[in-house]
């Protein structure tokens, strides 16, 4: 009984969240400048008759008022209908379902890598203060603090896809081949770049924050009882220092997703790997409003959802938050 | 696992070094909603899994494709088509007059790119004739019957459906074999196709962009790449540079009427003092200098344009102004009172002899002709402002007041018709000038409703200049047409790509117009 109010309470906020997340974009939709129509005909635009006109937007219902056009939508997706994309010409849950599919490997060995990696450097120079790896590891970390992920994306491109040729120059296969004729080591090779690239962008964080946690406890009386009994540096980092320090590891890891995200439109632009990040940018663009909506709920569902991952977490990892119940 | 990894590529491998080899092509264009002819797939170029009722060689004389035979009624309204009888889809299952007619009836309430606004039914009258009704004269509908690839009937087991655009099933030369969205197409040849067998086995469509197409060139894993103009200095190593000609033009627009404070139904203002007097435009015709603009804006690929389409059989071949002239430019200032002044500029009852030329932001080939514009019409004595905006501002603003930077171009004459009939002046971007000449009116309709396509030519070309009236420049000069670009292709030394026509505006899917006449011409 004591676990269905706070859940109830979370549901709750989960729904206003997504409530004003979709009211924000469809808002910004009809704020921007773009016509749909005329984004749709391109240079066509003069080989098209006014009927024609008028008849691709009565088509897309983009001929009535906006307030009209988003209450049939809420009113679709209350039956559990997210609509028909412009763009694409498909029903949204398939276009977002086959494309997060292709996106999803790329997250998630992205996120996996940047938290693992981003980890343990932190755990490596949080054990000796302005020690030599302490050096080095923070200035790594603020340089890619610092580095934007699209251009981090093209030089990494233009290194080993065009200078030394080591990895494929775009896409998730290779040319001329279909799906089934493409094996798992051809897959990840395609992958390998793109996730590194994506990785590198949540890895200065987690380093920073985990290394601040851990000269916290370096300094502690823990640590220091732990001295005096003979143990070492290195045995106290880990015995004790990491289980501390993967707290605030978890929550920047979880609170990134929504940057990961977004990180991985950039680099599914730049490396043409077909995933949701693509198919955002073509929704922006040519003002798929159905499309942009579902995406933008999605991804508040998916940001949501990792937070609250991590919420059930810390009480997994720090028994003093488990006590609070008893 | 690992063995499939290792065997898949070599398969590729000896299915490329066959002796009908397979095509890696890079040239963009993807359409997003799939192969749909009833949205409006096959607008540019051949359809590939449809055919289409009639065709059109390089130079854009018709040709027979599914239909053998048509004919127009007397007034005009009634197409009546037969069609070959041993045409089917690539299903072995027959092509007939019912998958025509539902064809035509579907895309003309499909709502897409196809526009078949003007058509009122189509019928089967058998097996192989079909009737396609108008509900008014137009020459032009015959564009669909060159473009409208031809689908199968809802009612069949394989007709039409919600998903077509995934999974075409046409008469065209080729089969789909796999669409991995937003990378590549693979399509293979149908082997129950109607025509001559396709040259090619197999062809790969890359869908990247231009940084990764290049990259991709120069690794030599590509036969037929679309380059713009900045990269194709130097083609890679076994390809050669081939350059199309288009009438993918850049033209300057000029409201025709004076500023009277009117605005359009969108609220944007009407009209502009300076050009709408002839003699200002005339002179701006007369004083740019076209091969300059070529030169500077297009890195030396292009033409000089002097009508909406130029080389092609709407469009007056006399149609040439020996440009460059500021002499003849500034007597025929002169003339009408637009006197030079000590500061440069020229006056005409203290109005100033300048205006706004607008072109859309971040076109960087627009902003260079503008800026050009502006440069070489200086010391003539008129003063241009080049001004950046977005679409969005151009409609709101100066769609109708300011000269304005457009790019057109196509295969119909329809786009003439839009442009210049003062029917459509002043509704967004077709006759936005507000250009109205009687004469040109009554050449346009006499086209839109001549007997063929071959006899409505005389009365588009008269629309351009019929010896004392026209649109062009030696009439009312309502545009001051600048350049046609060029579209530039790296090919493979070995890819010999026949006779290849004059592109419409859109770079990469015109090229495969006469996909059928490629050759390959080296050995293994």
């Amino acid at each position: 009984m004591r676990l269905i109010a706070p859940l109830a309470r979370r549901l709750l906020r989960l729904i206003a969240v997504l409530g004003i997340v979709a009211l924000a974009a469809f808002g910004l939709m009809q704020a921007s400048p773009v016509d749909p129509v005329d984004a749709y005909l391109g240079p066509q635009l003069a080989q098209v008759s006014p009927e024609q006109r008028a008849l691709i937007a009565e088509r897309w219902g983009a001929d009535q008022p906006a307030a009209q056009q988003f209450g049939l939508w809420l009113g679709n997706l209350l039956r559990g209908e997210l609509g028909w994309s412009r763009v694409y010409n498909a029903p949204v849950s398939e276009v977002i379902g086959t494309r997060f599919l292709a996106s999803l490997p790329l997250l998630a060995s992205a996120w996996l890598g940047a938290t693992l990696f981003g980890f343990i450097l932190g755990v490596v120079a949080g054990t000796r203060e302005d020690g030599w790896a302490d050096r080095w590891i923070r200035r790594y970390a603020y340089t890619l603090a610092s580095t934007p992920t699209f251009w981090l994306a093209i030089l990494a491109l233009l290194l080993f896809s065009v200078a030394l040729g080591w990895t494929p120059v775009c896409c998730a296969g290779p040319v001329g081949m279909t799906r089934d004729e493409v094996g798992l080591a051809s897959r990840l090779h395609h992958l390998l770049l793109p996730a590194l690239t994506l990785s590198l962008l949540g890895v200065a964080q987690i380093t920073l924050h985990t290394r601040a946690r851990m000269l916290e406890l370096m300094r502690s009386d823990v640590a220091l009882h732990a001295f005096a009994q003979g143990a070492s540096r290195r045995e106290v980092a880990w015995r004790h220092g990491a289980r501390h320090a993967c707290l605030p590891a978890l929550t920047l890891a979880f609170a990134s997703l929504g940057e990961l995200f977004g990180g991985s439109i950039l680099v599914e632009q730049v490396f043409a790997y077909p995933g949701l990040g693509r198919a955002t940018v073509e929704a922006g663009l040519r003002s798929d409003i159905p499309l942009l909506l579902a995406i933008a709920l999605f991804t508040a569902l998916f940001v949501s959802a990792g937070n609250a991952l991590a919420d059930g977490l810390y009480r997994l990892i720090d028994p003093r938050l488990r006590e609070v119940r008893t | 696992m690992a063995a499939a990894t290792l065997v898949a590529p070599l398969a590729f491998g000896a299915t490329a070094a066959h002796a009908e080899p397979s095509l890696v092509l890079a040239i963009g264009g993807e359409p997003s909603e799939g192969f749909d002819p009833l949205l409006g797939w096959g607008h540019y170029g051949h359809p590939l899994f449809q055919s289409t009722l009639l065709s059109r060689d390089a130079d854009l004389a018709t040709q027979p494709e599914l239909a053998r035979d048509w004919t127009l009624s007397d007034d005009r309204l009634r197409w009546t088509l037969t069609l070959r009888d041993d045409a089917t889809f690539s299903d072995g299952t027959p092509l007939t007059a019912k998958d025509v007619a539902f064809t035509f009836n579907a895309a003309a309430r499909a709502g897409g790119r196809a526009d078949l606004s003007v058509l009122a039914s189509a019928d089967a009258l058998d097996d192989h004739r079909v009737q396609l009704s108008l509900t008014e004269p137009r020459i032009t509908f015959v564009d669909t019957l060159y473009t409208l690839g031809i689908v199968p009937d809802a009612d069949r087991d394989n007709g039409y459906h919600d998903g077509y655009g995934r999974a075409p099933l046409g008469s065209g030369p080729y089969r789909l074999v796999e669409w991995q969205e937003g990378e590549q197409l693979i399509v293979e040849r149908n082997p129950y196709y109607h025509g001559d067998t396709p040259p090619f086995q197999r062809l790969v469509f890359q869908f990247t962009g231009e940084d990764t197409t290049l990259a991709s060139a120069n690794a030599g894993r590509l036969q037929l790449a679309a380059i713009p103009p900045a990269l194709a200095a130097q083609p890679p190593a076994g390809m050669r540079r081939v350059a199309m000609r288009s009438v993918d033009n850049r033209g300057i627009l000029f409201p025709m009427q004076p500023a009277r404070g009117e605005v359009s139904d969108s609220g944007a203002p009407i009209g502009n003092d300076v050009t709408a007097d002839p003699a200002i435009r005339h002179a701006v015709n007369l004083a740019i200098d076209r091969e300059l603009l070529v030169e500077v804006a297009l890195h030396g690929f292009g033409q000089p344009a002097y009508g909406p389409a130029d080389g092609l059989p709407w469009s007056d071949a006399a149609e040439r102004v020996d440009d460059g002239d500021l002499q003849a430019a500034a007597e025929r200032l002169d003339a009408a009172g637009w006197q030079l002044q000590g500061d440069g500029l020229r006056r005409r009852d203290g109005q100033a002899a300048g205006f706004r030329l607008t072109y859309p932001a971040g076109d960087t080939t627009r902003q260079l002709l503008a800026e050009s514009v502006a440069e070489l019409l200086r010391p003539l004595g008129i003063a241009v402002e080049p001004t950046g905006r977005h679409w969005d501002e151009i409609r709101r603003e100066a769609l109708h007041q300011d000269a304005i930077l457009f790019g057109w171009g196509s295969h119909s004459p329809q786009e003439i018709y839009y442009l210049y009939h003062s029917q459509h002046a002043g509704q967004d971007y077709y006759n936005s000038g507000l250009y109205a000449n009687p004469t040109v009116d009554a050449h346009l309709e006499a086209a839109q409703s001549a007997a063929s396509f071959d006899a409505s030519l005389p009365h588009w070309r008269a629309a351009q200049w019929d010896g004392e009236a026209g649109y062009g420049v030696r009439g009312d000069a309502a545009w001051a047409w600048l350049v046609n670009l060029e579209h530039l292709y790296f090919v493979d030394d070995c890819l010999d790509l026949g006779e290849l026509g004059i592109a419409p505006h859109g770079h990469g899917w015109p090229i495969t117009a006469n996909l059928l006449e490629w050759q390959w011409q080296c050995d293994g």
